[in-house]
């Protein structure tokens, strides 16, 4: 029996974001975001309120999607985040406190919405403009013929998660063997067309993070009765090899739901066993000396197999399966019922038994050139070895970027306070042009630049989370931080700026961020070749957040009724 | 529906967490644990549980801080089955130790820096004191002779002998203490002289007395074990290494403590009927067929998906006599008779109609076996383990099983209530360890005592090398931490801005070493003959004496004994063995314990998911998103 509920009437909030809650909740997440950016940030550990399994960790692509909110502006900025890193891994937490610093101040500067979303529009077109421009003054071009900036890339970006807690001789080791792994995924010929290979990554838990290492080829798990005697005799052709993706268990999984009616003195299973031992009899038969599925063999069928010397791999898993087509050239067999074409079947050049702690594992090897490596990552525990596999996930996908875009932007805040001083200046030369194009006051033109680039410093300054101080000094525009524990006289030596291109000297002038200063015009550093950066950002990916930052801060701004179903 | 905490930062609730949950280990450590209740106040229900292993397995920890060292905990006593109570001990330590640095207001990041760099430091303290098995507990002549050529029977309650009565034996081992102590620290220098080239065996009775822990009466099981897996490899002496994966332990509730023992072989429990079906196998060299999985017609390999809504039809009606498990019963049977099996070894289930049909043809079929018994026995007798029994074959089947009765214990319990030794002719190294009690709470933590012991002296054949115990490493850690604290640091490294001195250094380390001395000082206050007071007034005398001195190793090895020979001659008892410690379970646990502090130090807030505002009502600390 149906009953009839009233309907509720759904709520309207006119101006959502003058509403003090919405603002309040905004201004928790951009807390909650902003203490885990950087190097020295802090940790969130995320658990369900039941006692569940606790991840700790500081990474955006780990902590946002444990998020979810009744608010819908929650969900906007962290949908759009999201999407940004699943395409660029890397920068989300910078877009996301860019992001809510953007809406944060705009409503401090009390500008309205229209104004406010034209000037950030324009300042961004300066930031894109200027980032992409030869003379940019935080850009540098990566040079594949050194290793040494790819290790800088990559080391900034392992160090950026601390809870792998690593010490700089683990982080070293990692962002080395992140390169020559990204090194290896690219093929050596290049004729026509050139496809990238894959890093199959493996994580052994309990050993020191200095045992991890790469190896070209494919890696995997061995059944426990494996002897390898018998290929190691035939080292000189390469060892045939099937793959199955479809299932040899023996059952009518694939078959879906529904009903089947079956005669009583029919076995199905007998039957299908029986059909399964037809098709490898034929394996066999065409000499194939590895036998590869994705999912279960059957007891028996496996039992056939080693006693005519096969070796068998079962239950490879689906991620596993399109890097060894990869480096076998295999084709997978998806159906039992038809004889497996000989044009299906795979090489291995050899085959031999890798020993890696508690891991026994089978190493295959490529036939010929390939662009298949696996990288074992060890750690002492599964806290800290989840959040390195995380962590070298995104430095291999940074690395590939800079095969389309090979520069990178200068880290440790100093892109940030470089591009504010930019945008300060550029703006402010073209502030008449700028004004009768936007259509608004030379006030709100300055409330807003200054807004925008107040976002871009506290970026930078957000880095910093033992109260210490963030300036910037008054010639290049580049970030610095003092420790909050470091004495007068210390000061001077206070070292190198964020990025670590510039040392401290006497004679520099310097501000302190989120003040206001006369507006100069960033000089480039001279381009010595002595000195290379430390700290290294993605060009593709902070250009890309910087993007879905400004935009999704304009989007959240031109928000002017919020309509909620209450039913 | 998302709530954060946000921490406060001076009072860290995390680390206050980490160092209360770390507060119920307190008495766990040491020789003399005691047992603890643990009571449901809803259902009822209490555990009596005696490690801090146990402990925490019977709490619901539900705060992230909780979570991480139950699992922390619970992965190092997968690995190791020993140490957790260190772990956590030094975890609360030093948890402590980062609060009181967070009150002082040092930033974290220079905590981390600090702390790894102290972690380095007692790490070495660790390669650097070390000493190697070979040849340990050389100066006791007589015993080392007796185990060391004493294989067989009539000699093997030497050591344990001389393990749980050596206070008749004091002044003796004084005076081998005497010798070893000097050896020991002199053992890192003299390693580069080259070594005889026969390696000598170590004295398994001196370092298992040294790594009892106070557990004697498991230790003296562990030693048995060993000693029978070693002389049915006569082989392969020269590389003795105790096999934990072949040992099994068989529990006989009901049975008075003495009754523990060890047996070569499989000790199984099994029926009235089947053992019958023993006796009438007895002295027999038996076929054995090895079956992983259930052995039952129903059952269906690991992955195999069952098909759904499968209907009979049939055009007749049908009178088969036979259901379709009489059917696989007969073929199976058959199959086993025509292969002449006496003997079936399951890893699964058998159903009970299987075990009876099996029993009439005079089949054994023996249940829920371990999947390392299983392996053990397919190396020494050449069986194959299959799946399912129709698989069998000749060529599957094991040869050279011998099964006997060893004792009938009908008169104490009802069900399975023989127990059937399952041995092999050609050695398979199977070792069982039967453990009794007539107290069946205790039974858990009878057994978590030997698997401690037993994971205690493999890891100490498998690495080769222990530590001076009772709380000389610890001690070592603390003096060297002193120093390092008291020195400048040299070697500045630039590294990134501004991270180049560490100003809190000294204070961190020394901190860090206060963790140490409160660990000796609970031990000494376990061992039962100190006050928490004195024993740190004992542990701060020596670290004095020894900072004026030279001979650090030698004054710090006598601080217990020093102390306790005053106390009485009770003390002396415990004092008289040489204590070891192991080297990879130390250096783990205490590995493990700073990447928990640091972890949680760094972690400022919680992120709870699935929390109802409306359902869990407002709560104090919580802010939702």
């Amino acid at each position: 029996m149906s009953r009839l509920v009233k309907k509720s009437p759904s709520l309207c909030t006119d101006l959502p974001l003058d509403n003090t809650v919405i603002c309040n909740k905004l201004h928790l997440l951009r807390q909650l975001l902003k203490s885990c950016f950087g190097p020295t940030g802090r940790l969130k550990q995320v658990h369900n309120n039941i006692g569940g399994h606790v991840v700790t960790t500081s990474t955006s692509s780990v902590l946002l999607p444990a998020i979810s909110s009744s608010q819908s502006f929650i969900n906007l900025i962290k949908t759009s985040i999201l999407n940004h890193v699943s395409r660029f891994s890397d920068c989300g937490l910078f877009a996301a406190i860019l992001c809510l610093s953007l809406i944060e101040q705009a409503k401090q500067s009390g500008l309205s919405g229209s104004v406010a979303i034209g000037v950030n529009k324009h300042l961004l077109g300066l930031c894109t403009s200027y980032l992409q421009r030869e003379d940019c003054g935080c850009k540098v071009k990566l040079d594949f013929c050194s290793s040494h900036n790819l290790i800088t890339l990559a080391s900034s970006i392992i160090s950026s998660k601390p809870a792998c807690v690593l010490t700089e001789s683990e982080v070293l080791h990692i962002s080395k063997l992140s390169v020559q792994a990204f090194l290896l995924t690219v093929p050596c010929n290049s004729s026509g067309e050139v496809s990238l290979g894959q890093i199959v990554s493996i994580s052994v838990e309990g050993h020191p993070v200095l045992n991890s290492a790469v190896f070209p080829g494919l890696l995997v798990d061995t059944p426990d009765d494996l002897c390898l005697d018998k290929s190691e005799n035939q080292h000189s052709n390469p060892l045939r090899l099937v793959v199955f993706s479809a299932s040899l268990a023996g059952d009518l999984s694939e078959l879906g739901d529904g009903k089947i009616d079956v005669h009583p003195g029919v076995d199905t299973d007998s039957q299908i066993l029986d059909q399964l031992l037809e098709l490898v009899k034929q394996v066999v038969k065409d000499e194939v000396e590895v036998f590869v599925c994705q999912k279960v063999i059957h007891p028996v069928v496996q039992q056939y197999l080693k006693r005519h010397g096969v070796i068998v791999i079962e239950r490879l898993g689906i991620t596993l399966m399109e890097p060894l087509t990869q480096l076998t050239g295999a084709q997978p067999v998806a159906t039992l019922n038809t004889t497996i074409p000989a044009k299906a079947y795979g090489k291995v050049k050899d085959l031999s038994i890798l020993q890696f702690g508690s891991k026994t594992m089978l190493h295959l090897q490529p036939p010929g050139e390939s662009s298949i490596c696996t990288m074992i990552l060890c750690h002492r525990n599964e806290t800290m070895l989840s959040e390195l596999k995380v962590a070298c996930q995104k430095t291999e996908h940074v690395l590939r970027l800079t095969l389309r875009e090979p520069s990178a932007l200068l880290g440790g805040g100093c892109t940030e306070t470089h591009l504010a001083a930019y945008v300060r200046h550029k703006s402010m030369k073209e502030v008449t042009e700028t004004v009768s194009a936007l259509g608004c006051s030379r006030t709100e033109h300055l409330r807003g630049v200054d807004g925008f680039c107040h976002s871009l410093e506290s970026v930078a300054a957000a880095l910093e989370h033992d109260g210490g101080d963030s300036v910037m000094d008054l010639t290049h525009a580049h970030h610095w931080t003092r420790p909050a524990d470091v004495m007068k006289e210390q000061e001077d030596s206070s070292g190198f700026c964020g990025c670590g291109l510039m040392e401290s000297s006497p004679n520099q002038r310097w501000t302190y961020l989120n003040t206001n200063y006369q507006e100069f015009s960033p000089a480039p550093l001279s381009g010595d070749a002595a000195v290379q950066p430390r700290v290294l950002d993605s060009f593709t990916a902070k250009l890309n957040a910087l993007q879905v930052a400004v935009e999704t801060a304009n989007l959240a701004l031109d928000v002017r009724y919020l309509i909620q179903d209450m039913n | 529906m998302l709530a954060s905490t946000v921490i406060n930062h001076r009072q860290h609730v995390g680390l206050q967490k980490l160092s209360a949950l770390a507060g119920i280990t307190h008495s766990s450590l040491g020789p003399n644990t005691k047992y603890k209740f643990i009571q449901d106040e809803t259902s009822g229900e209490s555990a009596l549980v005696c490690s801090c292993f146990r402990v925490l397995e019977n709490l619901e920890l539900t705060c992230g801080a909780g979570q991480l060292v139950y699992e922390t905990v619970q992965a190092h006593q997968k690995t190791y089955h020993t140490g957790s109570g260190c772990l956590l001990f030094l975890a609360g330590a030093w948890s402590r130790a980062a609060l009181e640095c967070l009150q002082r207001g040092v930033p974290v990041a220079r905590i981390i820096s600090a702390m790894s760099e102290g972690m380095d430091v007692c790490l070495d303290v660790c390669r650097e004191c070390s000493v190697s098995t070979e040849g340990l507990g050389v100066a006791q002549s007589e015993s080392r002779t007796a185990t060391s050529q004493g294989l067989g029977p009539h000699l093997s309650k030497t050591p344990t002998v001389e393990a749980s009565r050596a206070s008749d034996t004091t002044l003796t081992a004084s005076g081998r203490r005497k010798i070893k102590l000097s050896r020991h620290f002199y053992e890192t220098k003299s390693e580069n002289v080259p070594q005889p080239p026969l390696p000598k065996l170590p004295d398994i009775a001196h370092i298992s007395a040294g790594l009892s822990h106070g557990c004697v009466g498991a230790m003296t099981l562990v030693v048995e074990a060993s000693r029978i897996q070693s002389r049915s490899n006569p082989q392969d002496v020269s590389c003795s290494t105790f096999d934990v994966t072949k040992v099994v332990t068989c529990v006989l509730p009901g049975l008075p403590e003495e009754h523990a023992c060890v047996m070569q072989g499989c000790i199984v429990l099994v029926s009235h009927e089947q053992a019958s079906v023993v006796h009438h196998l007895k002295e027999q060299h038996l076929k054995v067929a090895l079956i992983n999985g259930d052995l039952s017609d129903t059952y269906r390999h690991l992955g195999f998906k069952r098909l759904k809504g499968v209907q009979c039809v049939s055009d007749r009606s049908h009178f088969s006599s036979s259901t379709k498990e009489e059917e696989w019963m007969e073929k199976t049977v058959a199959l086993l008779l025509n292969l002449e099996v006496n003997l079936i070894v399951v890893s699964g289930l058998a159903s009970e109609k299987v075990i009876q049909r099996c029993c009439t043809h005079h089949i054994l079929v023996v249940e829920k076996t371990k999947a390392s018994v299983v392996k053990a026995l397919a190396q020494a007798t050449g069986a194959v383990p299959v799946t399912y029994a129709t698989q069998l074959s000749t060529h599957c089947v094991g040869a050279g099983v011998k099964v006997a009765i060893w004792r009938d214990l009908s008169s104490h319990e009802r069900k399975p209530s023989t127990t059937v030794n399952i041995s092999t002719v050609e050695s398979s190294g199977l070792v069982t360890v039967i453990l009794a009690s007539c107290v069946h709470g205790k039974l858990q933590a009878l057994e978590d005592q030997f698997w401690a012991c037993a994971y205690r002296l493999h890891h100490t054949l498998k690495d080769k090398v222990l530590l001076p115990g009772a709380g000389v490493t610890e001690m070592l850690c603390v003096h060297r931490l002193h120093k390092q604290a008291a020195q400048k640091h040299h070697t500045v490294q630039q590294t990134r801005a501004g991270t180049a001195h560490n100003p809190y250094r000294g204070l961190v380390l020394h901190l860090m070493a206060d963790g140490f001395i409160d660990y000796i000082s609970t031990v000494m206050v376990n061992t039962g003959t100190v006050s928490k007071v004195r024993a740190r007034t004992a542990v701060s005398q020596q670290l004095q004496d020894c900072a004026q001195s030279q001979g650090i190793a030698a004054t710090f090895s006598q601080l217990f004994l020093a102390d306790e020979q005053e106390d009485g001659a009770a003390a002396a008892a415990a004092a008289a063995a040489q204590v070891y410690d192991n080297v990879s379970v130390k250096q783990e646990a205490w590995r493990k314990a700073l990447d928990l502090v640091l972890l949680v130090l760094q972690t400022d807030a919680e992120v709870i998911t699935g929390i109802n505002p409306k359902s869990d009502g407002p709560q104090e600390d919580v802010m939702l998103l």
